[in-house]
This record gives structure tokens, sequence and C-alpha cells, in this order.
């Protein structure tokens, strides 16, 4: 060691990229984590793809988010890039339906979106959680502007038609009330010391401590009607100021009530790992990615190409496409490796010369359905009248969500709610609908919750996954038994073939997955590449 | 995508949700009128709330990116077989139907349609017996409980 500068000289981010590259990047993922950094997130900053071969060249299939990820960095990192997309925009389910768009499904069907200026509705993905660093961190590198998307909000509606009468009750009321209720069963049994020995005497008086702050119960450890259950479920009549601010408090609902509600099913939604605030979307729709990306990428990318055939050699990749408008006319594209980030849904149908086991992961993997509905009103009476702000209305019925816009308020004019977000089977009937069915049954449904439906709807445009041409599905859906049999075959860099894309992920259906699958492939066919080394 | 209340959702049952949904809509009815001879009422629901999503309400299918499978006029339902263990264990992208024969995660069960022996049954007669496809012979239920179902393994 001729070095004579002490470790200490070593910056932290020294110290990461030589884990980096000596240990590749599970290893400096460990050693971030164990420092403090990346201790919740699969996205270990940016990918490291220093020493390209000269003249080296990717092929990539599908401009959404995995694809162009990979062509950023890619690109970047010295490689000739090209990227074949099959829509005529960059973004793939990265997409915002705005007045003016088009959109025409399979089947046929063309819906012509007539919103208002700056209104939109987001057909795929419409939030990132704030550990999804990776799209976050694009968001940044491409200047995309975020703001707070409202996940949970307390002034939204639980809804189930059996139950109070068919009348939708706010979430403040029913998290308070069922918080309430089950704390004073709780201090009771504790009380009656009918808890397992495991609770000493001493966890007991700090239980019915906790107990009572959650739950806000009285001196009694009861939760009665009081100043202090109203301050967490509202107020009949809420405090105000001068000779009319006395408040009123309102009445709890029973125990019995509140469990045959099964309202309680949602209240957990905010706790999910990935709706946990703070949760962001990008001004103007989430599409803005996808957008901000295509215009980075530019000519790189190759739009309304439908790629019908894969093949790959001892040298390099050829892919045959064609412009759907003009079917008959054969193109090829090649290059020395391939990265596909096409949905397995369609690349189970294209013709590709892979090995056994990964032909048969990507033929493993069935896609879900999935159904959005956006709706125009003539003003945001959910603002005006109902005072919901964001967030979302959960119902047993069809349409399953109503999700309010974070943005915009207070604006005058219109206003567009997802009026509908439906997956399991309601989402397969809805798919069986044409456009217009489903557009109105979201307004007939959404009139149970909201009755000014009808009088204030103005136009509608709804989008169903399976008919969607460039996925054929929403995403794809692994059983326990097809990971444990296939998911390592279809991540595995087949001779100079890398696939990616959330169907390549533990992160199911978010564009997190996207991202963090294409760079972890794009990791390993460099890898690849600097073996083979620089090309004439 | 980790949906909320997917802990809790009950699996599904197409049949529970289709009694549910027809109540309430008539599109099924006007999309597709139960054809002569199929005899089979549940089998022109399935079909026209469950499979015209993908392969369209007049069965010719669709070509995106990739396609949708033409089921009017199509040769390979000569197989009975073939039809059934397709709707049972689904084929590529197309999700299983049937009902699986091993534990899966909650996730499935919250996103995923499942059908009974006798309504695949009903449901590929139908399909059988219509759409320019003249298939005479009947399959039941029984027959279709004999073929393999998800999470079996004849069925991976």
């Amino acid at each position: 060691m001729n070095d004579d500068r002490a470790p200490s000289a070593l910056s932290r981010r020294d110290l990461f990229r030589m884990i980096g590259i000596t240990a590749g990047s599970a290893a400096m993922y460990q050693a971030m984590s164990a420092l403090g950094f990346a201790a919740d997130s699969p996205y270990a900053g940016p990918v490291d793809l220093q020493h390209a071969p000269r003249g080296a060249s990717v092929l990539i299939l599908g401009a959404g988010m995995a694809g162009m990820t990979a062509a950023y960095e890619l690109r970047n990192a010295g490689y000739r890039v090209q990227v074949l997309e099959f829509n005529g925009r960059a973004g793939g389910r990265n997409w915002s339906l705005r007045g003016g768009d088009r959109y025409t499904e399979l089947g046929g069907a063309v819906q012509e979106c007539v919103f208002d200026k700056d209104l939109y509705i987001n057909p795929g993905p419409w939030r990132i959680p704030h550990h999804h660093r990776g799209m976050l961190h694009y968001c940044k590198m491409l200047g995309v502007p975020l703001e707070a998307f409202v996940q949970v909000n307390y002034q939204a509606y639980l809804h189930n038609s059996g139950a109070f009468g068919g009348k939708p009750q706010r979430y403040r009321e029913i998290k308070a009330d069922y918080q309430g209720h089950v704390a004073e069963l709780l201090a009771k049994a504790t009380r009656q010391n009918a808890l397992d020995s495991g609770v000493s005497k001493e966890d007991q008086e700090k239980l019915l401590e906790s107990l009572r702050e959650w739950g806000a119960l009285d001196g009694n450890f009861q939760y009665l009607a009081s100043d202090e259950t109203s301050d967490r479920r509202g107020f009949k009549k809420p405090p105000g100021g001068g000779l009319s601010a006395r408040p009123t408090p309102s009445e709890p609902i029973g125990l019995t009530d509140l469990l045959k509600s099964d309202l309680w099913q949602n209240i957990p939604n905010g706790d999910i790992y990935d709706m946990q605030t703070a949760l962001f979307q990008p001004v103007g729709g989430m599409g803005r990615i996808g957008e901000a990306f295509g215009r980075e990428l530019g000519p790189l990318i190759r739009y309304n190409s439908k790629v019908v055939d894969i093949r790959q050699d001892d040298r390099g990749v050829s892919a045959t496409y064609v412009d759907p408008a003009n079917p008959d006319a054969r193109m090829t594209a090649r290059a020395d490796w391939c990265l596909c980030t096409i949905p397995l849904s369609i690349l189970a149908q294209i013709p590709m010369n892979v090995s056994p086991a990964m032909a048969r992961a990507i033929s493993a993997v069935p896609y879900a359905s999935a159904v959005k509905v956006g709706l125009q009103f003539k003003r945001r009476f959910w603002e005006e009248d109902e005072h919901i702000y964001g967030g979302i209305s959960y119902t047993n019925l069809p349409i399953l969500n109503i999700g309010y816009p974070s943005t915009g308020y207070h604006s005058g004019g219109k206003g567009v709610l997802l009026g509908a977000y439906i997956w399991g089977p309601h989402a397969m009937e809805f798919t069986a609908m044409s456009p217009a069915e489903r557009v109105r049954k979201a307004v007939e449904y959404g009139s149970q919750i909201h009755p000014q439906y009808p009088a204030e709807f103005d136009n509608g445009v709804a989008v169903a996954w399976h008919r969607s041409p460039f996925t054929m599905g929403c995403f794809g859906i692994w059983s326990d038994a097809a990971r444990a049999a296939h998911y390592d075959d279809l991540c595995r860099v087949d001779g100079r073939i890398a696939l990616a894309g959330e169907h390549a992920s533990f992160i199911t259906a978010w564009q997190e997955g996207a991202v963090t699958s294409a760079l972890d492939a794009v990791g390993r066919l460099h890898q690849r590449a600097v073996a083979e080394g620089d090309k004439a | 995508m980790t949906h909320p209340s997917i802990h809790r959702l009950p699996r599904f049952r197409a049949a529970a949700v289709l009694t549910a949904l027809i109540g309430c809509t008539a599109h099924a009815d006007a999309a597709v009128a139960p054809a002569e001879g199929s005899g089979s009422s549940s089998g022109a629901r399935i079909f026209s709330h469950i499979c015209q999503g993908c392969h369209m309400p007049d069965a010719h299918g669709a070509v995106g990116a990739g396609h949708y499978p033409q089921l009017a006029g199509d040769a390979a339902l000569a197989s009975w077989q073939y039809a059934a263990t397709t709707v049972l264990n689904g084929r590529k992208g197309m999700p299983p139907f049937g009902r699986p024969g091993a534990g899966y995660s909650g996730f499935l069960n919250f996103v995923m349609v499942y059908l009974t022996d006798a309504e695949v049954a009903d449901v590929v007669n139908y399909v059988r017996s219509n759409f320019g496809n003249h298939f005479k012979e009947t399959v039941t239920a029984a027959q279709v409980s004999a073929l393999a179902h998800p999470g079996t393994p004849a069925a991976h």
C-alpha cells in the first residue's frame, strides 16, 4: 500500500462506492443498511455501470417505467441504446387520461376524453409511497414536481349497502368508535385479571393507561359520549366562536352495530406499508413521469412498434417488429444484448428462443383484472358539500373505491373523481361491459354514496385493463407455487436476453417493482457485457 | 400491489357475484341472449359476465400487442377436455378459474375468480354449442371434477 491517506480520509460515499464495486450491489445494500441508510428500500441508489465496453449495444423492448429506467442508465453509461414501444407514447401503464386524449381498447371501442383543462384520471398507478425511492429518484432526476397524495382521509366514507340503512359513515367515526369499544373491552378484561399471566401488575397499569389514551376512555375506562370522545369521532355540534360556540358531543355507535356493519374491515388500509403517509403524486398526473422520460430519451424510442419475434444467437439479439398500421412491412432491430420489459401476458405469445426454463416461467403468470372509471362532475361537491379533500371512500358496492383528487382544492369549475377502482370478480364484470356501460354503472352505484351524482354528472372514461391493447391485463399474479418454481428462471439472464418489469419483482403491480427489476437486470447484463469486452 | 382489504376479503366465488350483479345490471341479457339449444343460461351468464371481457361478446377475440384467441368457430374446442382444462387452469396470461386444490396465498384469493366444476361445465357447453361451434356432447360437472385443478400436481 503506497497510499498514505488515513482510512478516515475515505468519505462514506467513497466507502459505499468501493464496497459496491468490489462486492456487488447486494453487499453495498447491506453495508448501507448497517450504516443506517437504505434501511427500508430495495433501491440502493444510482446503479453503477462503469467501464461499459466500447461500442456495445442494448435493445430494450417496451418504453414503460422498466424499459425507460434501463434505457436512461445504459445510455448514460455509454451503451448504444434503442427502445421499441408498441404505443404511440412513452410510459406504458404510467399514464394519465386528459381532455383531448383518445383511447381505443381491445374490441375497438373508442373513448374521447372530454375532461376540462388540468383535470385527469390515472388509469394505472396513482400514488408513490415515500419508500419507493427508485421512483422518487427518477422523478427528481427528471424534474417531475410532486405533491402529497392523500391516502387516509378521516372525513371520507366507509360504506356498506347493508349497514346503517345504506348510509355512508365517516371514517373518523368508525375508527374512533372501533378503537374506543375495543379499548373499553380490553380494559375491562385487564381489570378483571382475565388476561394471560404474561401480563405483570406493572404491565397492567401501563396497559390500562395506554388503553385510556388510545380509546379516549373516561376515568372509569368507559367509551361514552363526551367532549373527549367527540374530539376523536367529531361533535354533534362542533365548537366555534362567540355566543353560539358551545359544542354538543356526538353519540358513539354501539359495539354490536359497529361489528355487524363490517366497516371495520377498511380501518387499517392506511397502515399497510405501501399506503403509509407520506405518499406522492406527480403534479398534473402520474403520466408526467413517463412523458418526461420519453422527452429525455427522445429519438432513442421508436413508437408504434409491435414486436412479433425475438431471436438470439451467439453474437446478439434481433427483434422483428411491425407498425400496427402497416403490419406487412416487417422490420428488424439488432443489438448485442436485449432487455425485454414486455408484459408476460403478451411476451408468452411472442416467439423467442430462450431456455425451456425461462419459457415456462413466462407462461406461468396470469394477469389480474382491474378497472378504473374517471367521472367529471359540474362542481367539486365532495369539497363544497361534504368537506372531503383527497383520500378514498370504501364501499362494498362493485365500484369498491371512490378516490377524491389530491389537487386543485377549491378550484372553481368542474372536478374529476376516480369513480371506481375495481379488482377481483367485479373487475371482470365491468371489463365485460362497454365503456359507456361502465361509466353508467359507476354513476349509478356512486349515487348511493353521493346523492349529488345524478344532478352533477358531466362525462366519464373507463379503462378495463384486460381490454388494454398494450398489457392485456393489469399486472402479473404470482402464486406462491409459481414463484417458487419459476421466478428465478424468469429473472436470470438467458444468453443475451434479460427480462424486467413489475412482473419480475416482488413489488407486484407497483412502479417501484419495474424500476428496481430494471436496475437489477441492467447490472447483470452489464457484468456480462464487461466480461465480453469491447466491440470492434 | 398490496391492496387494502386483501387480508380480510373472503374468497370470491363468481357465482355469488353473478347472482349479486344480475339483480342490478341489465347488460348481460342485452349483450348476449342465451343461444338456442344451449340449454344453459348459467353458461351464457358466465360468458357474458366474465369471458367476453377478453374474448369479446361475439367470441371473435381481439388483437393488440398480443391477441385474445377467437372462440367462434374454433376447431380446438372439439376437445372438451382442452376447453375445460383451459378454464380451470388458465393458459399463459389467462387466469385460472378452477377452485384450487392446494393452498394459495391471501393475495390470490383476493384477485382471483373461482367457478365451480358445474359452472365450468356450463360455460364450456355454452361456448362449444354457440358462436358457430356445433359440438354435440355435453360435459358434466363430474367430468370436469376429474380434470387437473389449480394447485394439484398435474397442473403445476
